[in-house]
């Protein structure tokens, strides 16, 4: 927690308008930018039909479990990954030491072309990362906006 | 790693359960998923064997309160508890904000507890990073069972750093102070994240409630 990155409004919309570009071109559903701790950066395209934060928590999992795997045929780690359905594909590919970028698609595109252009616009999203504000966000609060009741309540579960 | 987003209005923290194996760490987010009014958290996810042991990790993503009209969001992961699983812990351990540490209160399991412990200062370290940056309490779970160990001697064995933290006596099981666990760690959290983005006014009071701490006297920490 030593340096906060900060996404303001115009950091989102340059991002937002680099994975719309690349979902166009792509022809694919959705992409999100990750960090490798999990947490969502950004996302852009359908999210109607999956839990992104799950997505991100599990693709991060993912990459990071086969670095082992990587490391045994003497790789630094797998530069991308692609998990293979019958309907639906996941590629997955690094942006920087940090972030990891996953898209979804399905059968309107190909795995060759989503990952043809996923890696002009990892470039892109990287460059763009790597100017974020840290630290001094502008952003603040104290003691006092944080409630002192208990953030979280236990509730019995709704009666069938 | 928290990320503050002007553009969805959302700040995101990530909380890890950390532990020996078979302690509890499962039980106290399956409680948490079950109890949680399901409007503010995401689904359950747990990466384990057919045996119910965790593999990976388990996931669970919540909604809190609005700061400012910002939305925080605590992503609550737990870690694979058995020895061999060390690689996997310290993925899980990346980018980590806020800890539980629970510990199994039956002495049998002492040893354990005190070798998991060191074991996340350890993978911490290699991560540049230590107990003392990181906002954590210790959970001293299954209190319920015969055989357990008294508070003072858990903290004698757990809470012996130089900065003593919040402790809590759990029955993960019932899910009693799982909840009371929770949220100490996310106070914590909080405040030391307003700290941060507010570094210019004075220090933000400590988060701990009357009764639901267990800080023992400095004499009473010769037991042995």
């Amino acid at each position: 927690m030593n340096a906060i990155p900060v996404l303001t409004i115009d950091d989102v919309a340059t991002l937002d308008g680099v994975l719309a570009d690349f979902l166009k071109k792509a022809e694919a559903e959705l992409t999100v930018v990750i960090d490798r701790g999990g947490n969502v950066i950004s996302q852009y395209g359908d999210m109607t039909v999956m839990d992104v934060t799950i997505i991100a928590a599990l693709a991060a999992g993912s990459f990071a479990a086969t670095r082992e795997l990587a490391r045994r045929i003497g790789e630094v780690e797998f530069n991308a990954l692609y998990h293979q359905g019958n309907g639906s594909h996941i590629f997955m590919n690094s942006v920087d030491e940090e972030t990891i970028m996953i898209t979804v698609f399905g059968p309107r595109t190909t795995v060759g072309l989503v990952r043809f252009y996923s890696t002009g616009t990892a470039q892109q999203v990287a460059l763009l990362l790597k100017s974020l504000q840290k630290g001094n966000h502008g952003f603040s609060f104290d003691a006092s906006d944080i409630t002192a009741a208990p953030i979280f309540a236990d509730s019995a579960p709704p009666a069938a | 790693m928290s990320i503050i987003n002007y553009a969805s209005r959302e700040i995101q923290f990530k909380i890890v359960y950390y532990g020996p194996a078979l302690c509890g760490k499962t039980t106290n987010l399956g409680y948490i998923h079950q109890r949680i009014n399901p409007q503010n958290r995401g689904d359950l996810v747990s990466l384990a064997t057919a045996a119910d042991r965790t593999l990976f990790f388990d996931f669970l993503p919540l909604n809190a309160l609005v700061i400012k009209g910002f939305v925080t969001k605590f992503q609550l992961y737990t870690v694979p508890g058995q020895v061999i699983y060390n690689a996997t812990r310290q993925l899980v351990l990346r980018s980590v904000d806020g800890m539980v540490f629970v510990a199994d209160s039956q002495w049998e399991k002492m040893e354990e507890n005190v070798e998991s412990f060191k074991n996340l200062e350890d993978n911490l370290a290699k991560q540049n990073m230590s107990l003392d940056d990181i906002p954590y309490v210790l959970q001293y779970n299954k209190r319920d069972l015969p055989n357990i160990a008294p508070v003072n001697y858990l903290d004698y064995v757990l809470n012996n750093r130089k900065k003593r933290v919040q402790s809590f006596e759990v029955v993960s099981s019932t899910g009693q102070n799982v909840f009371a666990t929770l949220n100490a760690v996310s106070q914590i959290l909080l405040h030391k994240f307003s700290k941060q983005s507010d570094a210019g006014r004075p220090a933000a009071p400590g988060a701990a409630k009357p009764g639901q701490q267990h800080v023992v006297p400095e004499q009473q920490r010769s037991v042995a």
